[in-house]
């Protein structure tokens, strides 16, 4: 009996552990960023002030719901509201948001569709296709025209500002009324 | 002052107790939780990294990781060069892309406004419309993303546009083509691909895979439940995004009032299961999203452009 009590300790120990390291909030009340490039808002509008940045995977605690908008409360305690389309009730999957985010945090402000992600390596062109679509191109003897149409499609390139003014003209989302 | 390691371990009651907890702890956390989150809790138990049985759970605990990375997850660097390489063959097979610039800019801000708001929203993505005359639109690897110009002529406004465009991120935020092809072991033994890959001994085992998706994704289509998978996230990327998700089912039943008498081969008839029964689940999965009637359409824009082409 006295060699279990370490046991039932170290039990004990490990599940406060546990509930201690849980997400603070319950699943109701709990939400995650899912989009690219949301942002926290002052009032329920698209034309209200950005409060803050909302990086994908941030996760939120879920004071109300208005038509179509969350109000929400972010980790350093701020609060604003979000358009329902921007965030999920289950987290990112971690492994794939980590890898990809790296992706992100290495091109500085620019991120998403605004870049190729291999900008980052020094080894490859900006504009283009890759060393290994090159080499491929080569072996297999990849008429000219369709290299040319690759390398245009890769070279087209949005922006966040383009986009959300896209969205805003049609009226989508969070620009919708 | 003592250097024997094993008499400062071979502590009394309390170093016993330490090291039984650790154990236990150690032993719990295998059975009960995710390498990453076991991972958080190490640094609680032991912040100062003291303990060597927790060491050695720990090293376990990473080994194991990788081994699931190797397995499971291509890098993306290597997943879009073999993207690219099908972009290749595409281009051979479907046409060129049509010349109208506008129209492509235009395809990749409502292609890029979905993926915003897809699983994998920090990937670039590619949009191209071709000119085939099949109706037909597929994703290759690491998301670049065809469309034919006869599907989009067959649109009648923005909203069936972003469903289509959705469902082909979906499939490359699922990477359902690349796991179609993992089942044929054409990975075995592959690592990171660089060109030195192409060029060396695994150049061929390169060029088979790129074959294998060739077949897949222009012949015989992938899995039945990756396209309905597909379908049913595509309605939920676009109405994230803030578009009517009823544009996928408006896409599906227009595909099927022009089935009888459309090309098969290489197109979205032959490629994917039955439309009616894709109609059928995306109509079910529609009841989820009641105000879908008020989302945006954007025809009138659809429809400037469209008269582009």
């Amino acid at each position: 009996m006295a060699r279990m009590r370490p046991i039932i300790t170290a039990a004990g120990f490990v599940i406060a552990l546990m509930l201690l390291t849980a997400t603070a909030s319950s699943a109701a009340d709990a939400l995650w960023v899912s989009s690219e490039g949301a942002i926290l808002k002052a009032q329920r509008s698209s034309t209200a002030a950005g409060v803050a940045d909302l990086p994908v995977g941030m996760e939120l605690i879920r004071l109300e719901y208005e038509k179509r908008w969350y109000r929400v409360r972010i980790p350093d305690g701020r609060e604003g509201w979000i358009y329902r389309g921007k965030v999920s009730e289950t987290p990112p999957a971690k492994e794939t948001a980590a890898q990809e985010d790296s992706l992100g945090g290495l091109l500085g402000g620019l991120t998403g569709s605004s870049i190729r992600a291999d900008t980052a390596d020094t080894s490859r062109s900006i504009r283009g296709l890759s060393p290994e679509a090159r080499e491929y191109a080569r072996q297999k003897g990849t008429p000219e025209s369709c290299q040319q149409a690759l390398d245009e499609v890769l070279a087209l390139k949005t922006g966040s500002a383009e986009i959300e003014g896209f969205l805003r003209e049609g009226h989508i989302g969070e620009y919708a009324e | 002052m003592s250097t024997d390691h094993r008499s400062r371990r071979a502590g009394g009651p309390a170093d016993h107790r330490r090291r039984d907890l650790l154990k236990a702890s150690g032993l719990l956390l295998t059975l009960l939780a995710t390498p990453a989150f076991a991972l958080d809790l190490f640094k609680i138990i032991d912040p100062a990294n003291k303990s060597k049985d927790l060491q050695k759970t720990k090293d376990i605990f990473k080994g194991a990781g990788s081994i699931l990375a190797s397995t499971q997850e291509l890098d993306y660097h290597s997943e879009f060069a073999i993207g690219e390489s099908l972009a290749l063959e595409g281009f051979q097979r479907y046409g060129l892309p049509i010349e109208d610039a506008e129209f492509q800019r235009y395809i990749n801000l409502v292609g890029d406004a979905v993926a915003r708001h897809s699983d994998r929203p920090k990937i670039p993505y590619y949009f191209v419309v071709v000119s085939s005359p099949l109706y037909n639109a597929f994703a290759c690897p690491g998301g670049i993303i065809f469309v034919s110009e006869a599907l989009v002529k067959a649109m009648q406004d923005e909203s069936e546009l972003a469903c289509v465009l959705s469902h082909e991120v979906s499939h490359v935020t699922h990477k359902h083509a690349l796991k179609t092809i993992r089942r044929a072991k054409f990975f075995e033994g592959l690592g990171t691909i660089t060109a030195a890959t192409l060029k060396g001994r695994d150049g061929q085992k390169f060029k088979n895979i790129i074959g294998g998706l060739q077949s897949v994704l222009f012949e015989k289509g992938l899995d039945k439940n990756m396209e309905y998978e597909a379908d049913l996230s595509a309605m939920e990327i676009a109405y994230r995004t803030g578009y009517d998700p009823n544009g996928m089912i408006k896409v599906l039943e227009m595909l099927q009032t022009r089935e009888k008498t459309a090309q098969k081969s290489g197109s979205w008839f032959s490629t994917h299961p039955p439309l009616a029964s894709r109609i059928e689940k995306c109509r079910a999965r529609r009841r989820q999203y009641p105000d879908a009637a008020s989302l945006a359409r954007v025809k009138q824009r659809f429809i400037s452009y469209r008269k582009r082409i």
